[in-house]
């Protein structure tokens, strides 16, 4: 595939650049995802208030939206090792908080990449996350960091977070294809974040999303998740608190 | 789809009965539960020994067989709640045992009863069973024993096989389809066997089995293994021990 027919293009290229990318979002991620209140409270912060941070690439070609990026800025004066369990959803929400508080960023973290299924496998990934970075470089921040989902463990759901960033491909780097990514371009792991996500619903709402039933309380590997979800009948209640992994790219 | 089109047919009554199941246990099963070692060793037995007990249905349309049921008889003088926990292994080894023992049986069991993908869900296992069932009264044995496995449980491999055979679906059947098929024709439970199957396999086996790698010992989920697989790196083994549900279609 020839890259040149990929053109980065941000919110204000396309009219309908909104409806195009959450038909990105609905063909990458598993309905499960969908239902983050965070994320669904907070999403429209993005391009209210940072629509420099949000692009995607447009295929030149079939004039189709290909891929799609998030990121953010906010304030961060402590370590990197001190950035906390709650990954993505604290993410956000800290930015939104500091935009309002009018408080100056330091710092840029990701916030998505999603490949659209048809442009999976091209690579894509890689050009995505130099984009990001680029907006981060543009903007003087020197870090970028990012709660990164590693996809793959979704077939590991027994396998701790901790257990499973250490593994290695034969190259000697991470087993996971989306650490990896981040790891070819140079990015190191800081840590992971154990509660980066947290999404509940009704039992009713967990059958609905998974075509799956749910009989009593317990433990449920469900798939595209990447640990089992807990189910609490007499709270009809179940949920998902997904890890992800404190990744850091240092833009200069 | 018409069912007058499948012809119940055995190896006594068509010479290419061999031929024509060919595949069929490959194509309907996954990879390793076709390491099972006493399936493995003894296979070639139900031909040998027990050729009467071995079926097809036979699409005569297409001229292919749809699906098959096999099985052999046995000797067994305890009450059917003393049957033993390690189900489908033993009831294999026993029956050829008492077979060359020249034992008289009273008991029939059937270990298998596959239907081909392209002919699920047009109410063959009905059939296959019915057609079993009708050996054990030609044979005039008490009745027909299965270490039945349910298939769906793959769905929920964190959920002990005791409690989820207690799950119900609308109409108060059993949840599970294939012991729903065997309820739906008069059959019972009788209780669950815990270690009805067991395989093993070098870390590079279930590798290579499944697609999946395995870094770290622990337990691991696979698709469609009815519960996850103990993984031990140091003494290079994995195992998979899997729960059935013995049930009972009594003939008289």
């Amino acid at each position: 595939m020839n890259q040149d027919r990929f053109q980065i293009i941000t919110p204000n290229d396309l009219d309908d650049y909104r409806d195009r990318a959450g038909e990105i979002a609905e063909a990458s991620w598993p309905e499960f995802m969908m239902h983050d209140p965070i994320a669904n409270e907070n999403w429209h912060e993005l391009f209210d208030r940072f629509s420099d941070y949000q692009f995607a690439l447009l295929d030149t070609e079939s004039n189709r939206m290909a891929a799609m990026g998030n990121s953010l800025p906010f304030q961060w004066d402590k370590e990197l090792s001190d950035l906390p369990e709650g990954g993505w959803d604290w993410v956000f929400i800290k930015a939104v908080e500091d935009h309002k508080n009018s408080i100056k960023p330091n710092i840029q973290s990701a916030i998505q990449i999603a490949i659209h299924p048809d442009y999976q496998g091209q690579a894509l990934s890689t050009k995505m996350v130099q984009a990001m970075r680029a907006i981060g470089e543009s903007k003087g921040f020197k870090y970028l960091v990012a709660p990164v989902r590693p996809n793959e463990k979704s077939k590991y759901p027994l396998i701790s977070i901790d257990d499973y960033i250490t593994w290695k491909t034969n190259d000697g780097l991470p087993f996971d294809a989306w650490l990896r990514v981040h790891a070819r371009m140079g990015a190191k792991i800081i840590k992971p974040c154990h509660e980066a996500m947290t999404i509940r619903g009704t039992r009713a709402e967990w059958e609905e999303w998974m075509g799956m039933k749910f009989l009593q309380s317990g433990k449920y590997v469900i798939p595209r998740a990447l640990n089992p979800i807990k189910m609490n009948m007499e709270k009809d209640e179940g949920v998902y608190v997904e890890p992800n992994v404190w990744m850091v790219h240092e833009i200069r | 789809m018409d069912t007058d089109r499948f012809q119940v047919i055995a190896p006594l009554i068509r010479a290419d009965y061999r031929d024509l199941v060919r595949g069929l246990t490959k194509i309907a099963w996954p990879e390793f539960m076709l390491h099972d070692q006493v399936a493995s060793e003894l296979w070639h037995e139900l031909l040998d020994r027990f050729p009467e007990y071995q079926l097809a249905l036979y699409d005569t349309e297409n001229k292919r067989v749809a699906a098959m049921g096999n099985s052999f008889p046995l000797r067994w003088e305890d009450s059917l709640e003393n049957l033993p926990e390690d189900g489908w292994d033993w009831v294999f080894v026993k029956a050829v045992k008492d077979h060359k023992q020249g034992l008289s049986s009273n008991y029939h069991c059937a270990i298998q009863a596959v239907i081909h993908p392209e002919y699920r869900g047009h109410g063959l296992s009905a059939r296959i069973i019915e057609a079993v069932r009708a050996v054990s009264k030609a044979k005039d044995l008490q009745a027909l024993i299965i270490p039945v496995r349910p298939s769906e449980k793959s769905k929920y491999p964190l959920t002990s096989i005791d409690d989820y055979i207690t799950w119900k679906n609308e109409e108060e059947l059993p949840f599970d389809a294939w012991i729903r098929v065997h309820v739906r024709l008069g059959g019972k439970i009788i209780k669950t066997c815990h270690e009805s199957k067991t395989i093993r396999g070098t870390r590079a086996e279930w590798e290579e089995w499944t697609g999946l790698k395995f870094p770290q010992s622990g337990e691991y989920v696979l698709a469609d293994a009815l519960v996850p697989i103990e993984m031990n790196v140091e003494r290079d083994e994995g195992i998979y021990i899997e729960p059935n549900v013995w049930m009972v279609h009594k003939t008289r």
